[in-house]
């Protein structure tokens, strides 16, 4: 585009300017396009959970109470980064840490609790290599537990600095994207829990 | 600047709010799978449609999607990522569905073989 005619239009009141708002917008787009990637993975689900080559299905596998505890957990995990989140935005430090360490440890109780299902299922014979449905099944939980593992490390590597020095601009920032992740994991686990554990027990 | 979102970010009341709705509509879809003898398509729609109306109300409360000033690029982003999600995943499984129909022997299908 020429001088002339960019000098033509009133520029745009643009919403996007300051580091904040970009930063958070470029992290909605990472989490979108990681929506993509869990869709592609569910797809996979979705097209494979009859291959059971003979064995037993979702019906049979599935721990229905185990997973619902697990959804209670991720729940009020999420309930409370969305606390810590407000808590940095209002710049109360003790409440951020408060927070963001019960989310902490309510995420390792999840992981915990899924981890215990899982090995159940692979000690009663029924592993990633036993058939397609079951390879489809692993790899859907496990993309998710990595999320969760990678959003605990990145809640100790976030909280380190705001008990050292307090909370700035820079933790503000980061916080929310640490949040919005957080929450946004917390989608994905309804349409698992739905469409995986629910939908796969009718069946 | 940061409370751009109609001081949202600073609230704890959507989240609560958002919270609250979440427990009743997770209780509602595990109480309809287990306590109640319907056929699968009711239920497939229920838990589906419970699951889905949980994911947008999360989606506002919990992400202030919506309610980013105008021109809402969050929200236009997400409402294209869902248009190729559901091509993906539909087109995904319409397409596999007629492969395994056409190409895959069935039981009869291999008994009339042999």
């Amino acid at each position: 585009m020429t001088q002339s005619k960019a000098m033509k239009h009133e520029p745009l009141p643009d919403p996007y300017q300051d580091e904040y708002s970009r930063t958070t917008f470029g992290f909605w787009v990472y989490l979108l396009t990681d929506f993509m990637m869990f869709a592609t993975i569910f797809a996979v689900y979705a097209v494979l959970h009859k291959s059971t080559f003979g064995g037993p299905g979702p019906k049979e596998l599935f721990d229905l109470p185990s997973v619902m505890n697990q959804t209670w957990v991720l729940l009020v995990a999420t309930f409370f980064v969305g606390f810590g989140g407000a808590s940095v935005h209002r710049k109360h430090r003790a409440g951020t840490i408060t927070y963001f360490l019960l989310t902490f440890i309510l995420g390792i109780t999840f992981l915990w609790l899924q981890f215990d299902d899982l090995s159940l299922l692979v000690k009663r014979g029924a592993s990633w290599k036993s058939n397609a449905f079951l390879s489809a099944y692993f790899t859907l939980i496990g993309t998710f537990a990595v999320h969760i593992v990678f959003g605990l490390l990145w809640i100790i590597v976030l909280i380190l600095p705001v008990i050292k020095r307090g909370i700035d601009m820079v933790s503000v920032r980061r916080l929310t994207c640490l949040r919005m992740f957080w929450q946004f994991l917390n989608i994905i686990w309804i349409f698992i829990f739905s469409i995986v554990y629910l939908l796969g027990v009718i069946q | 600047m940061i409370d751009a979102h109609h001081g949202w970010n600073l609230s704890f009341k959507p989240i609560t709010l958002g919270f609250i709705f979440s427990l009743i509509l997770t209780a509602a879809a595990y109480r309809i799978v287990t306590h109640y003898h319907l056929s699968n398509t009711v239920l497939t729609a229920a838990v589906v449609v419970l699951g889905c109306v949980q994911a947008v109300l999360q989606l506002i409360f919990f992400l202030h999607i919506g309610l980013e000033s105008k021109p809402h690029w969050n929200t236009m982003f997400l409402l294209y990522m869902v248009f190729l999600i559901i091509i993906l995943v539909g087109g995904s499984i319409w397409i596999m569905h007629h492969l395994g129909y056409n190409v895959m022997p069935t039981m009869d299908k291999l008994h009339n073989m042999w």
